[in-house]
């Protein structure tokens, strides 16, 4: 793809620990280390997307670059420009440009107003157009995310799933916006509607210009939509790489399980399993050294004294892991 | 092989202010001994109420109006009393929900729960249910299970909580095991470790399993034969085999297909256009996919299609199959189209 490589988003070891309050005088205990110093670039119309089991910390940082939550710690640049320590009223400046879409269209829209309203609103806030050029604007973005006229006029519960979350992409494209979060976007959705809503994601994309933070558990779907792919643990970025490398060409013993325990739709081709022991540990306890070591099924001496460094192997493919501190050796490059 | 369980166009209606609406239509599948059985569906196509209908556990404004749900050919489960059921239920039937704490009491140990269970059906000493108890957290992979037994569910992660119900439904060696979305609130790594589990256990204590589900891949890695439900209908039956291999319906073609075509980027990813249709929104008569079905024909919005035995392991509710629906609205032969997606899939 022939894209022009320009950070639109850059995020530089950013932290979130959320504190966890005890005793009688809620003291702080200890952290939920959610966000645990990540760092990644976005380029201009490019998909990110960051994949990792529940509880990793994906929503968080999507939040936490909105600041929709504070983040404890680290660096975000919005177009060059570092965004986390101006004031929140500053901040608003920037937030018309990045929009978020939530995984629960129903809970994210306001029962009582008609898709109208709500899409009127965030256009009436920011003071853009005058009423008419403004409700142009509203049809002109319904129609375009497959929502009539007369819908329009309806309000949030009288749609299915699917309809609900087409408004929730309006919604967030009527600001015009550079760059989308999309946690969880099509999660909920059916597997015929999830397809209706990821065509309709593919070509806003390109009509828009738009950039997407793409947040999933759910591997099929990021691999159809992205160009390049994290994958997180207990809140940090274990390998990070381009979609078709990822798939093809896994370094880290995570992703290489995760990719593996993907349900498999070809009835010819049974897979060899890695099946993982155990659970994510406790993110206010994480494990000393590397934070998948009780779970690796590589792991050796030197993962639980030492943390590994999330290093660039090769062109465009961090991983973070010892077996590669030597550079990538040819036995293990694993194909699935 | 004599079948375990027998479903005869089962019927189930729900009551909404007077009014009865259909939402689940005579649906007929049978399980054999040791089979693993899958049900699939997008949500809301009625696979919860079959299992619930089959455990006779109906919500008050739910009704079945036709049909017979036979166990071991001479139990006739809907017509059962409450107590009689009650001999079954978690005995000879077992049913494991999405949902682990749905099963599970906040405020009880694992082992007091666990044995409750047994108490139901059998006389076992406190010891032997010790035992027993003990046994079967191993055999579901809990580590350290005479100190895990005594916590509460809280306590214990999802994954961990979701071993402790499949243990207490096993606990009475069920024949039939009915596994409702039994992974869909479990990552990816964790559902891989379930779905090994429930198919190593099976094994062991020849189990038959009705495993219902809206993921064709789990149904790839765990079924034998599949009935694919859209609406509240089945709309095709048939070998899993079979079904992935050469699908028969446009509803099951769709959703492999758009399954099929995520993941290749050069492609825009197949959809089946429109929504699926609520129970308010069902006609009385035709086929109840025709407002999305790419081969729609007059015939389709008027009359039932009726169920066709396309291949000897595979039958499929569709006009297409029949002499009556061999030309569409285009005049095109009808199983022209089936070919062309036969072609178009198998690339
Ligand atoms: N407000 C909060 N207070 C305390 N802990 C929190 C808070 N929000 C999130 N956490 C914790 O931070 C960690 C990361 O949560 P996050 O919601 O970012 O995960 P996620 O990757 O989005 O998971 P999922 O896939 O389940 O949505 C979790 O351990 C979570 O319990
Ligand atoms: N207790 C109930 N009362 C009324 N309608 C119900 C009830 N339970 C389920 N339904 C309706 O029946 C249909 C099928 O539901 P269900 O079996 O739960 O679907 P699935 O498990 O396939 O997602 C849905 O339209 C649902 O809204
Ligand atoms: S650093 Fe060690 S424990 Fe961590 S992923 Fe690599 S091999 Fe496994
Ligand atoms: S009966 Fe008609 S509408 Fe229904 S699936 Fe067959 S072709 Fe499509
Ligand atoms: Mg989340
Ligand atoms: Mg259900």
């Amino acid at each position: 793809m022939n894209k022009v490589k320009k950070p639109v988003l850059q995020v530089k070891n950013m932290k979130k620990h959320f504190p966890i309050k005890g005793g009688i005088i809620k003291r702080t205990k200890n952290h939920v280390r959610a966000v645990d110093g990540i760092s990644f670039d976005v380029q201009e119309q490019e998909t990110f997307s960051l994949v990792g089991e529940s509880g990793c910390g994906k929503s968080t940082t999507g939040r936490s670059i909105l600041r929709l939550t504070e983040p404890t710690d680290g660096e975000v640049y919005f177009n060059g420009e570092e965004v986390l320590g101006c004031t929140q009223k500053e901040f608003r400046k920037y937030r018309k440009d990045m929009q978020m879409i939530f995984q629960d269209p129903f809970s994210s829209l306001n029962p009582r107003m008609t898709v109208k309203s709500l899409l009127l609103e965030p256009l009436m806030t920011h003071k853009l157009y005058s009423k008419k050029e403004a409700l142009n604007k509203v049809y002109e973005i319904a129609e375009r995310v497959g929502l009539s006229k007369e819908q329009v006029s309806r309000h949030p519960h009288e749609f299915s799933g699917g309809q609900r979350q087409r408004i929730s992409i309006a919604r967030a494209l009527i600001m015009n916006p550079k760059l989308i979060i999309l946690d969880e976007a099509v999660s909920a959705l059916d597997v015929s509607i999830q397809a209706q809503i990821l065509n309709l994601l593919i070509d806003l994309q390109k009509e828009f210009k738009l950039t997407y933070v793409f947040i999933s558990h759910d591997l099929n779907v990021v691999k159809h939509l992205s160009d390049r792919i994290g994958v997180m643990y207990l809140g940090q970025m274990m390998e990070m790489t381009t979609t078709e490398s990822l798939f093809n060409n896994p370094l880290h013993p995570y992703t290489t399980s995760l990719l593996s325990a993907i349900p498999s739709y070809d009835r010819n081709k049974k897979k060899d399993r890695i099946v993982l022991k155990g659970d994510v540990p406790d993110p206010a306890n994480p494990p000393s050294g590397c934070p998948f070591r009780l779970r690796c099924p590589q792991a050796h001496e030197l993962c639980e004294t030492h943390k590994p460094v999330y290093q660039e192997v090769e062109d465009n493919h961090w991983v973070a892991c010892h077996l590669y501190n030597e550079g990538i050796p040819e036995r293990k490059r694993i194909r699935l | 092989m004599s079948n375990l369980l027998e479903i005869n166009n089962l019927s189930i209606d729900v009551k909404i202010e007077k009014s009865y609406y259909n939402i689940v239509n005579r649906l007929s599948l049978s399980i054999a001994k040791k089979q693993k059985y899958g049900i699939v569906g997008e949500s809301g196509s009625g696979k919860s109420l079959t299992s619930v209908a089959i455990m006779n556990l109906l919500a008050d404004s739910l009704s079945v109006s036709e049909g017979q749900i036979l166990f071991e050919e001479t139990q006739e489960l809907t017509t059962l009393s409450n107590k009689e059921m009650m001999k079954i239920r978690g005995k000879d039937i077992s049913i494991i929900f999405q949902e682990p704490m749905t099963a599970l009491d906040p405020i009880f140990t694992i082992e007091y729960q666990i044995s409750e269970v047994l108490k139901i059906h059998f006389n076992h000493s406190k010891k032997e249910m010790r035992e027993m108890i003990i046994s079967i957290l191993k055999d579901v992979g809990i580590p350290r299970p005479e100190s895990i037994m005594k916590s509460y569910p809280h306590e214990l992660s999802g994954g961990m909580r979701q071993r402790v119900v499949i243990a207490m439904a096993l606990i009475c060696k069920p024949k039939l095991l009915i596994a409702d979305e039994p992974t869909t609130a479990l990552d990816v790594t964790i559902q891989a470790q379930i779905l090994e589990l429930m198919n190593e256990l099976t094994e062991k204590y020849d189990t038959s399993i009705l495993m219902i589900t809206h993921d064709l891949g789990v149904i790839n890695e765990t079924c034998e034969r599949v009935a694919v439900m859209y609406a509240g209908e089945v709309v095709e039956e048939s070998s899993v085999d079979s079904l992935f291999s050469h699908p028969k319906h446009p509803y099951t073609q769709g959703l492999l297909k758009s399954i099929h075509t995520l993941g290749d980027r050069s492609e825009k990813l197949y959809s089946i256009p429109g929504n699926v249709p609520t129970p308010t929104q069902l006609k009385k008569h035709g086929c109840r996919f025709a407002s999305r079905c790419p081969h729609v024909m007059d015939l389709c919005k008027e009359e039932t299609p009726p169920y066709v035995e396309v291949s000897e392991d595979q039958v499929s509710k569709c006009w297409l199959h029949t002499e009556r629906g061999e030309y569409n609205e285009q005049g095109q032969k009808a199983s022209v189209a089936s070919e062309e997606y036969e072609k178009t899939f198998s690339d």
